[in-house]
C-alpha cells in the first residue's frame, strides 16, 4: 500500500571505453517503499557507490532508468540539478561542509542555491533535531567530526527530499559519533518518515536498517529482512562463496 | 629530495605551467631589455646610440625588472598555497620542514631554470626587433648591431631565479609551521582577512617607493620635459604593487587576482596617459613634431605596449590557475543543488566585484604616476588628459577578466561533479 520513494530498473553502468571497460553495475534493478531505511552492502569494488551515484541523481546510467517519487530522471547536469534539489538528499563520508560560512548558513544553503527564501525557522529547527541549536553560529572547522556530520545531515533533510542517500556517513567517524549519526539517521525514517538508502561495510550500521541488500560485482546476490549485526557478518563473509558457486 | 621534487613536477604539470610561463614572459622580458645594455657596451658603439641604448634599457628595463620580480614571485606563490595538502601529506609520513623546503626549493629551481632557458630565443629575437625599431627611428647609429650577452643573460637569470627563491622560503616556512593535523583537516579554518606583520612591512615599503618616486617627480624633475618620466614611470608600478597587496581585506574569492588586474591598469593607464600628456605637451610648446619625434613616439608606445601586454599575460595566467584550483570547492555547491548555470552566475558577480576593486585601486596607482609627471611636465596639477585612455583600459581588463574566469570555470565544470569533490 505504501508509495514507491525509489525504482530502479535494468540499470547499467559501463567506467571507461574499449579495452579498459569496467561493468560497474550489471543489470540493477530495485524498488524501496516510502519510509523505509535499505542498507546496501558489498566488497570493496561491487558497485555500491555507483548504485548510489545513479539512483542518486549524481551519475548518469549507462542504460536502464532511476524514478525517484514516481518521476524518472533524465536530462543534463541542470536538469538532473534541479530534480536532485526537490527529491534528494545526500550524505557522504566527508562531511563536505562549505568552510567559509557559519553552520546555520550551510542548512540555509541548498535553499539559497534553488532561489527559495531560505526558511531560518526550519533551519534552526533541523539543527537542533541533531543536536547542534546551540552551534548556529560556529564554523565548520571549530566543530568535531561527529558534530559535522550531524551538520551535513541537517542540510540534507531541511529541503524534505523524497530520499536521503548517505555513502559510508560513519566512515570517518569515531565508535561514538558514528552511533549518535546513526541513531539520527534512524530517527529520521521511524519519527518522520524519511526514505533512507546507506551504503555501508559495517554490518554494525546495516544491522540498524529495515533491510539490507548485498551487492558484487555489480549484481544484487542477496535481500535479508530484520537484519541483525551477526547474520549480516555472517552473510557477508559467505558472499564469495556463493558467486564461486554461481 | 630532488627525486620526489621531479616527481611532483611530472605528475603536476598544470600546476606548474602557470609558473613556468610567468618565468618564461618575465625573462623575455628583460632579456629584451637586457640586451640593449650588452649591445650598448660593445665595443665601436658611438656615444650617442650608447646612450641611447643605456637609458633606455635602465628607464624601461627597470620598470620591468620590478614588475617581473613581481609577478614571478606571486605566480609561484600562488601554486605553492595551493599545494597545503600535499605538503601536509609528505609531514604526515615523516618530512621534516628541512626536507619540505628542499622540495620546493628544487621544484623552483628546475621550473625557474627551464622557464629562463626557454626565454634565451624570444629575448633575443624581440631584442632584435627592438633595436631594429631603434635604428630604423634614428635614434642608434646605422652600424650598431644587436648583441645579446653576460648583461641580458645574468638579468633574465638573476632576476627569475631571485624572486622565485624569495617566494618558494615564504611558502615553505608557511608549510613548515603548520601543524599536519591542522593541514589536513577538511573544514580548514577559512583564512583570516587580516594584514600581518611582514605583509604590513612590505604595504608600507611599496607605497612609500611609489611616493618617493612621484615626490622625485614633482620636485627634481619639475621642469626638466619628458626626462621626469625616469621617475614617474615606476611610481605607480611601485603604489600598484602596495595597493595590490591589500588583497585579503578586500576580495573574499580569489583574492590572488587582484595584484594583477592593479598592475595592468595601473600601469597601462599611467604610463599611455604620461605619454599622452608629453605628446600633448610638445604640440602646445608650438613645436611641430618632426618624422623623428614621431617615431619616438611610436617606439615608446611600442614599449609601453609590451609592458601592459606582459602585466595582462600575467592576469590571464594568475585567473586560469586560481579558477581551476576552485573544482572542488564548486563540486561542493553542486552536490548540494548548484547548477553550472547558477555557479557561472555566481563567478561572474565575483568577476565584477574583482573589476570594480581593481579599477578603483590601479586608477589610484596611475594618477600617482599622472599628476607628478603633468606638475613636472607642464606646471600644471590639473592634466589635459585624453579622456579615451582609462575607459579603454577598464573595458579591456574587465572583457580579460570575465571571458578568461567564465572560460575556465565552464571547463573546470565538465568534470562530474562528485569526481571533482572525491578524486
Amino acid at each position: 500500500m505504501t508509495k514507491e520513494a525509489l525504482r530502479l530498473h535494468g540499470v547499467r553502468k559501463v567506467h571507461g571505453t574499449g579495452e579498459n571497460q569496467v561493468v560497474a553495475l550489471d543489470g540493477v534493478t530495485l524498488s524501496l517503499s516510502a519510509g523505509t531505511f535499505t542498507a546496501v552492502m558489498g566488497p570493496s569494488g561491487s558497485g555500491k557507490s555507483t548504485l548510489l551515484q545513479v539512483a542518486a541523481g549524481l551519475d548518469r546510467p549507462t542504460s536502464g532508468e532511476v524514478f525517484v517519487d514516481g518521476r524518472e530522471m533524465t536530462g543534463g547536469e541542470t536538469e538532473l540539478t534541479r530534480f536532485r534539489r526537490d527529491r534528494v538528499g545526500f550524505v557522504f563520508q566527508q562531511f563536505n561542509l562549505i568552510p567559509t560560512v557559519d553552520v546555520l548558513a550551510n542548512v540555509l544553503l541548498p535553499a539559497k542555491l534553488a532561489g527559495r527564501r531560505p526558511d531560518t525557522a526550519r533551519a534552526e529547527e533541523m539543527l537542533g533535531r541533531v543536536g547542534l541549536g546551540d552551534r548556529l553560529r560556529h564554523y565548520p572547522h571549530e566543530l568535531s567530526g561527529g558534530q559535522q556530520q550531524r551538520v551535513a545531515i541537517a542540510r540534507a533533510l531541511v529541503t524534505s527530499p523524497a530520499v536521503l542517500f548517505a555513502d559510508e556517513p560513519t566512515g570517518a567517524l569515531d565508535t561514538r559519533s558514528a552511533r549518535d549519526v546513526l541513531a539520527l539517521l534512524q530517527e529520521a525514517v521511524r519519527v518522520h518518515g524519511q526514505t533512507l538508502v546507506m551504503v555501508t561495510h559495517d554490518p554494525v550500521a546495516a544491522a540498524r536498517a529495515d533491510a539490507v541488500v548485498f551487492l558484487a560485482d555489480g549484481r544484487i546476490v542477496g535481500r535479508m529482512i530484520s537484519p541483525t549485526v551477526d547474520a549480516v557478518a555472517e552473510r557477508l563473509a559467505h558472499l564469495g562463496d556463493d558467486l564461486v558457486r554461481g | 629530495m630532488l627525486s620526489l621534487a621531479l616527481a611532483s613536477l611530472r605528475h603536476r604539470r598544470s600546476a606548474f605551467t602557470a609558473s613556468f610561463l610567468a618565468m618564461l614572459l618575465g625573462a623575455t622580458m628583460v632579456m629584451t631589455f637586457g640586451s640593449m645594455l650588452d649591445t650598448a657596451v660593445a665595443p665601436g658603439v658611438d656615444s650617442a646610440s650608447s646612450e641611447t641604448l643605456i637609458t633606455m634599457a635602465s628607464v624601461v628595463g627597470g620598470w620591468s625588472l620590478l614588475l617581473v620580480a613581481f609577478a614571478v614571485s606571486s605566480t609561484l606563490a600562488l601554486a605553492l598555497r595551493q599545494r597545503a595538502t600535499e605538503m601536509a601529506l609528505l609531514k604526515s609520513v615523516g618530512a621534516t620542514p628541512g626536507q619540505l623546503r628542499r622540495m620546493v626549493i628544487g621544484e623552483t629551481l628546475v621550473v625557474c631554470l627551464a622557464g629562463a632557458t626557454a626565454a634565451i630565443p624570444f629575448g633575443w629575437g624581440l631584442g632584435h626587433l627592438l633595436l631594429n625599431l631603434l635604428r630604423s627611428t634614428d635614434q642608434v647609429a646605422e652600424g650598431v648591431t644587436h648583441a645579446f650577452g653576460p648583461i641580458a643573460l645574468g638579468q633574465g637569470y638573476g632576476i627569475t631565479l631571485l624572486s622565485s627563491l624569495a617566494a618558494a622560503l615564504i611558502a615553505s616556512r608557511r608549510a613548515s609551521r603548520q601543524r599536519v593535523t591542522e593541514s589536513l583537516l577538511e573544514a580548514r579554518a577559512p583564512v583570516p582577512a587580516r594584514i600581518g606583520l611582514v605583509r604590513g612591512l612590505c604595504i608600507a615599503f611599496f607605497l612609500a617607493a611609489g611616493i618617493a618616486q612621484a615626490v622625485l617627480t614633482a620636485t627634481v624633475m619639475y621642469g626638466k620635459g619628458s626626462d621626469a618620466m625616469q621617475t614617474a614611470g615606476s611610481a605607480d608600478i611601485w603604489f600598484a604593487i602596495g595597493l595590490s597587496l591589500f588583497a585579503p581585506l578586500l576580495i573574499r574569492r580569489v583574492p590572488a587576482a587582484l595584484p594583477p588586474i592593479v598592475l595592468f591598469i595601473g600601469i597601462a593607464t599611467g604610463t599611455l596617459s604620461m605619454q599622452d600628456m608629453d605628446n600633448r605637451a610638445a604640440a602646445a610648446a608650438g613645436l611641430v613634431k618632426t618624422t623623428e619625434q614621431r617615431n619616438i613616439e611610436t617606439l615608446n608606445l611600442v614599449v609601453i605596449a609590451m609592458i601592459a601586454l606582459f602585466a595582462c599575460i600575467m592576469l590571464i595566467n594568475t585567473l586560469i590557475a586560481a579558477t581551476a584550483h576552485r573544482s572542488r570547492e564548486f563540486g561542493q555547491y553542486r552536490l548540494i543543488g548548484a547548477t553550472p548555470g547558477g555557479l557561472m552566475a555566481r563567478v561572474a558577480r565575483e568577476s565584477l566585484a574583482l573589476t570594480a576593486v581593481g579599477a578603483v585601486l590601479g586608477t589610484a596607482a596611475a594618477l600617482v604616476t599622472i599628476l607628478p609627471y603633468s606638475y613636472a611636465r607642464t606646471g600644471e596639477w590639473t592634466p589635459d588628459l585624453n579622456p579615451f585612455i582609462s575607459p579603454a583600459v577598464l573595458v579591456v581588463a574587465a572583457v580579460v577578466t570575465f571571458t578568461t574566469t567564465l572560460a575556465t570555470t565552464r571547463r573546470v565544470l565538465r568534470t562530474p561533479a562528485i569526481r571533482a569533490v572525491f578524486a
